[in-house]
């Protein structure tokens, strides 16, 4: 089994390797011809713009039918999601210029930064227009000069977003790297590391050490990616990933004894001991900055420096206004045991209906003042009949990444001591069943042999 | 003649393990949020200084960059002059050497 698994990655290495020093046909003509857009792409690539226009990169949203208490008739996504990690979206925050602070300083900001579109082509835009908008290298180039991707006023006053269509830039296409993937995941939720808190360098995620990248295991197939089953990460392109697949089976380990859990355990529950980032966030207070703007009061850690919390979890969600998060019990015949990263957040709900108001950030950012950023919102939104209360959500994030190397990997007393990270009586076991699981008696003999072969 | 070279070696090891020591010791660790005035790689691409003025006590500090991740961002302009920064950063004597270099910036 690992000299398969050492197969495959030796596979996976030499695909990467070939794939970096492969020079993407074409080259030539670009740099003859230079770089038009996406229209230089679909000389050899045609229909792919309007394929990409159809994906939840471009989209933002997609039909939901795994959570509670949404349309499943209706796209759901950060486009127009209501949720404390960022209490707008994509509608309330569009990317626009905020008000002048105290100092007299203004910039731009909006949840829409990282789409990859010129902002006048925005959001699930389609036609010819949004075809041309898309931003093809910030995916595919190795060479893409950051500093030329900024929001800026065109001569009409529109905000729209720069992107570097130079030829260089074009010159040095193919398959995104983790630097491209990073660039916009990366600060998600207000700042790097913070929404999701995994770090994607060698030095923290297994799959990177032995130079796997994002799109080895996201395998794109027609510009959808395949994701996990994160509760919070609603929008999907229709196709779900899991690490039973080409690289590990549903049996992965040597031990038979770690293979009897596969069925009720999740890969990650001890192969991703740790997380990170944010893990609460008050929009009730926003905190003054030395540049004179605001930004929501937030907790948080480095990489690393959390403990997940442990759930039964069936991939369908709860999804209320306090609480989203897994479903699922020890008996529901779908469930395992996932680690999650919990995040609580404070905002404010609407006394009159229960639900969680959304919040415009330009007037805070410029001014804290939280309730004027509820009020624009409503606003934006169309909403009259509301009286804003405090409150707190509390939200599972999926905990699906910074794979640990399996020497450190959680092991039978990390779970079964009676002090182990897995709290058996919310787990849903009863006290004998306790008793029998954190025994000394399930590991002693394994541990024991174990600690004499690395003496 | 032999003792006296022993007692010598012995000697000459705590000598340098106390250098270690109070070297290691007067390490200190500092976390600072600042704009970059000033961002310059260094010609052989593998290490970086940047400039940082802080936004508690206003002084400039110079600190030395050299993990893949970060001096990458400086290539592609991921990370700017103007930009404001959170770094954690080793203080050994003159020399700053970054251990954590993140934009506070994010959607």
């Amino acid at each position: 089994m690992t000299g398969r698994i050492a197969a495959i990655m030796l596979g996976c290495a030499l695909l990467a390797a070939t794939a970096i020093a492969k020079e993407h046909p074409g080259k030539e003509q670009i740099l003859k011809d230079g770089y038009q857009g996406p229209k230089t792409c679909e000389a050899c690539h045609p229909g792919k713009a309007r394929e990409f226009l159809g994906t939840v990169h471009w989209k933002h949203a997609s039909k939901v039918d795994h959570v509670d208490n949404l349309n499943p008739d209706e796209e759901h996504g950060m486009k127009n999601r209501i949720y404390t990690m960022c209490n707008g979206n994509d509608i309330v925050n569009n990317l626009k210029e905020v008000p002048p602070n105290a100092l007299g300083k203004t910039k731009f900001t909006g949840c829409n930064t990282c789409h990859p579109g010129d902002h006048a082509s925005d959001v699930g835009s389609t036609g010819p227009q949004a075809e041309q908008a898309i931003d093809c290298l910030i995916c595919h180039s190795s060479k893409y000069d950051f500093s030329k991707r900024k929001p800026a006023k065109d001569k009409n006053g529109n905000v729209v977003m720069t992107q570097d269509r130079s030829t260089e830039a074009a010159a040095n296409i193919g398959r995104p790297s983790i630097k491209n993937c990073m660039a916009c995941h990366e600060a998600a939720g207000g700042g790097a590391m913070i929404k999701r808190g995994f770090s994607m360098a060698k030095d923290a995620e297994v799959h990177v050490t032995k130079g796997i990248i994002c799109v080895d295991c996201h395998q794109v197939k027609n510009h959808k990616f395949p994701t996990g089953r994160d509760p919070n990460n609603w929008a999907h392109d229709g196709i779900y990933m899991t690490c039973v697949g080409e690289c590990h089976t549903s049996k992965p380990h040597t031990d038979a004894d770690y293979n009897k859990h596969t069925e009720k355990i999740a890969c990650q529950t001890c192969h991703i001991p740790k997380t990170g980032g944010a893990f609460s966030k008050d929009f009730t207070k926003w905190e003054k900055q030395a540049n004179g703007f605001y930004e929501p009061s937030t907790l948080k850690r480095e990489v690393n420096e959390t403990a997940p919390v442990y759930a039964w979890y069936n991939l369908t969600v709860s999804n209320t206004p306090t609480f989203i998060g897994p479903k699922g019990s020890r008996t529901d015949g779908k469930s395992k045991i996932y680690p999650f990263k919990i995040f609580q957040g404070k905002a404010y709900f609407n006394k009159k209906n229960g639900q969680l108001l959304s919040m415009d950030f330009a007037p805070p950012i410029s001014n804290g003042d939280s309730l004027a950023g509820v009020a624009s919102a409503a606003k934006i939104l169309g909403i009259k009949d509301y009286e804003p209360v405090p409150g707190w959500q509390t939200i599972y994030f999926g905990s699906n990444h910074q794979v640990t190397p399996k020497n450190k990997a959680l092991t039978c007393a990390n779970c079964h001591a009676i002090n182990g990270v897995l709290n058996f009586k919310e787990l849903g076991y009863a006290s004998k069943e306790i008793e029998k699981l954190t025994n000394p008696e399930l590991y002693f003999e394994k541990l024991l042999k174990l600690q004499q072969e690395n003496e | 003649m032999k003792k006296i070279s022993s007692v010598i070696i012995v000697f000459a090891i705590i000598l340098v393990a106390s250098f270690t020591v109070i070297r290691t010791a007067s390490a200190e660790e500092v976390k600072i949020t600042g704009v970059i005035s000033k961002i310059e790689i260094a010609a052989d691409q593998k290490s970086a200084i940047a400039v940082i003025k802080d936004n508690k006590s206003s002084e400039s500090i110079t600190i030395t960059i050299t993990d893949e991740a970060t001096l990458d961002k400086f290539k592609d302009k991921r990370i700017l002059e103007g930009d404001e920064i959170r770094t954690k950063f080793e203080k050994d004597g003159d020399k700053n050497t970054s251990k954590m270099f993140k934009k506070t910036a994010g959607c």
